[in-house]
């Protein structure tokens, strides 16, 4: 199968948790593909494996059956460390917590990717900074996480995703501890930039709003996929 | 990852549990500390007792006499098949292995006068062969060169050119304080004895006599019809240079002078006696010693102060015996083998304990830092990058502790030796035989510092290794997921 830069694909993947004889299976057959720059909304009521399919994109997870390919790489015939590295270069990520390191301030936060890349201490200070002023943040580099506010911290982390230039960005229920006003705000954010770079954005969530202003919204239920709706251009 | 950007990360980590690095790397201190002082108060004891038996001569030259007697057959060797010190002797000498140079000696004790422009004194002749010793007396030279092996030149020790006296001015000084004595008054005597007899009293002033011109004067005594007789002979040489300062003060006046040219004087003593006597027996063995020359003493010189031991074994074997300060380093070398074993032992428990520690306190902190570690995963840290971090990690523990040991040590070798030069522990000990020379009772030298940083350093390492492995194996998504 073969998939340019920011393509996914998902090929007949079933999966399910646990060991041994007790095995919950929590996905089934599934079939995806995302082309290049598209946004993308994964939605589905809470236990529909929307999370885990999130996983198994990142290469945090390791399908049971099927093939994941991810810029036209096997991803899924990774092993720990090739997958420490594809992340390194090609993806970023934005959690529901944020997950910023509580000790270091918002420009080191941003900084961190591009510390374990190599990149010299001059640069990564300039891009760094560059990107955090792009997401409104220009006053509050020097902030450490318990300092900003959670629409603060959220922007952060949007910056940290997109430092190292990803061709994907996965970011799991981005808005889920937020408020409507700063949801919509961080939604702007990410729309803006996944135009801007091209970017292939893929969201979980199971707020309407964030489905509504996807380019696709794909439902899961009962860890199958439902529903595959494109939002009409 | 950069180095400088994992060091950053790692210090800002360990100062962040400031506390808890502070009280795990209190282990190590312990044991470097200990480990450090103990082999510094082992080098300090040995340097002190190896300087205390230098003193009584360099501990690479040994001086090889003939056996009398073998302790383990408690027998007495016969004359006829006791070694003897000839040329034979030397060759033998110099085959045996680690031995750099043999310096045989033959001294002429007897009246032996050396007199330079006015002064004289009598002197202590040692003829040495010249090619053999110039390679280790020549560092000995203060002034002047050493002997070049041209016949007629003398070199003289530290202690000559201050012995020689001024006879004629000393006579004529006398003369004037009789002098003086007779005419003046009490108070005058008194002074005028200070002032001239000063020079008499504490010693002639040194003078330099190197590249003079000297005689050296010999006497041979004989009787004729009960009447004593003396007899003089003057050889003329030159002063071509002067030894430095000795410690040693077994050849307090000596001259040396090349080997053949003692021969001949040697010569001279011995011949005339015997034929001035006409003894038949006499000349008989002053025949035998003309075809076989026996010196006094043959000095060998080892090529290493390692080498000493096994040298001094093999000329054993050949039936010599060996004077050597060196043979006390044999007793020296095994006690403090042992109490190094002894100290080794308990510096390598405390640091066992010490690893530990740090295996406890890194596992400790990564259940903390779970979550970290999962971030840092996902954001791009390769297992690598994990494991290299956390190995720093408690490297830099056992570094923090190496240094504060060796500070530790440090202190404790200082306190050691200022109470050690205060109450005189050296003596006690029965280490002082150095006398003025004793300074420190411990030494913490660079490559024990060093050593000692860099094995505290080795520990944390090792201790890291499994927490490490263990961080780096953290599912990331199981890492995220903790609180």
């Amino acid at each position: 199968m073969a998939n340019g830069m920011g393509e996914l694909t998902v090929e007949n993947v079933n999966h399910s948790y646990g060991t041994g004889k007790i095995k919950v299976p929590v996905l089934f057959d599934i079939n995806i593909h995302i082309a290049k720059g598209e946004f993308v909304a994964l939605c589905g009521s809470s236990g529909s494996g929307k999370s885990t399919l999130l996983n198994l994109l990142a290469g945090l997870t390791k399908p049971e059956e099927g093939k994941i390919f991810v810029n036209s790489e096997e991803i899924s015939r990774f092993n720990e460390n090739e997958l420490c590295l594809f992340r390194r270069k090609c993806m970023g990520f934005i959690f529901q917590s944020y997950n910023l390191l509580p000790g270091l301030t918002a420009l080191e936060n941003v900084e961190l990717p591009l510390i374990f890349a190599g990149e010299s201490k001059k640069k990564r200070r300039i891009r760094a900074a560059e990107i955090l002023e792009k997401m409104g943040l220009e006053g509050r580099l020097d902030h450490r996480p318990n300092e900003l506010s959670g629409g603060q911290q959220q922007r952060v982390s949007i910056a940290r995703a997109l430092v190292n230039n990803p061709s994907i960005v996965l970011a799991d229920e981005p808005t889920g501890n937020l408020d409507s006003k700063t949801e919509q705000e961080i939604l702007d954010l990410m729309r803006q930039m996944n135009r801007e770079s091209n970017t292939t954005f893929i969201i979980v969530t199971h707020e309407q709003e964030v489905a509504e202003q996807s380019d696709r919204v794909i439902y899961l239920q009962d860890g199958r996929v439902v529903q595959r709706r494109t939002k009409p251009a | 990852m950069k180095f400088i950007d994992s060091f950053r990360i790692v210090w800002r980590n360990l100062w962040r549990m400031k506390l808890r690095t502070a009280l795990t790397s209190v282990g190590v201190m312990i044991g470097t500390a200990a480990i450090v002082a103990m082999i510094a108060l082992s080098l300090g004891l040995k340097a002190n007792a190896v300087k205390s038996l230098e003193s009584w001569g360099n501990l690479t030259e040994l001086d090889v006499e003939p056996a009398f007697y073998i302790p383990e057959e408690d027998r007495v060797i016969p004359d006829d098949e006791r070694k003897k010190l000839n040329m034979a002797a030397v060759q033998e000498l110099k085959a045996v292995k680690g031995v750099a140079a043999v310096m045989p000696i033959k001294r002429i004790r007897g009246e032996s006068k050396l007199k330079v422009g006015r002064r004289e004194g009598y002197i202590e002749l040692v003829g040495v062969d010249v090619r053999e010793s110039a390679a280790y007396r020549k560092d000995e030279i203060e002034k002047g060169t050493y002997l070049t092996g041209a016949p007629q030149e003398v070199v003289v020790s530290y202690y000559v050119p201050r012995e020689m006296r001024d006879v004629e001015k000393e006579k004529r000084e006398a003369r004037m304080r009789n002098a003086n004595k007779s005419g003046g008054g009490g108070g005058e005597v008194y002074f005028s004895r200070r002032g001239g007899g000063g020079g008499g009293e504490e010693g002639p002033a040194p003078f330099d006599m190197v590249g003079k011109p000297a005689t050296i004067t010999l006497t041979r005594e004989y009787r004729i019809d009960d009447e004593l007789k003396l007899e003089k002979k003057d050889v003329r040489v030159r002063v071509v240079g002067q030894l430095q300062k000795s410690e040693n003060f077994r050849y307090g006046s000596a001259v040396y002078a090349p080997l053949s040219l003692v021969k001949e004087m040697n010569d001279w003593l011995n011949r005339s006696r015997g034929e001035e006597f006409g003894d038949t027996s006499s000349r008989r063995s002053r025949d035998k010693n003309q075809d076989e020359f026996v010196f006094d003493e043959i000095t060998v010189k080892v090529e290493s102060r390692e080498m000493v031991e096994s040298v001094v074994s093999d000329l054993k074997k050949l039936g010599y015996e060996v004077w050597s300060p060196a043979r006390e380093l044999e007793q020296i070398n095994k006690f403090f083998f042992v109490i190094q074993m002894i100290l080794g032992g308990i510096a390598a428990i405390s640091l066992l304990v010490a690893s530990i520690g740090i295996v406890n306190t890194m596992i400790m902190s990564i259940l903390e830092r779970t979550k970290e570690i999962g971030i840092m995963k996902v954001i791009g840290a390769t297992v690598y990058n994990i494991r290299w971090l956390f190995l720093m990690e408690s490297g830099f523990i056992g570094l923090i502790g190496g240094m504060t040991g060796l500070g530790l040590a440090w202190g404790a070798v200082e306190l050691v030796n200022y109470f050690g030069k205060a109450g005189g522990l050296m003596d006690s000990l029965g280490f002082g035989g150095g006398g003025e020379e004793m300074t420190t009772l411990a030494v913490i030298p660079t490559w024990l510092a060093l050593f000692a940083i860099g094995f505290a350093f080795i520990i944390g390492l090792l201790a890291g290794i499994f927490p490490a492995i263990r961080a780096s194996r953290l599912s990331a998504l199981q890492a995220i997921r903790s609180e």
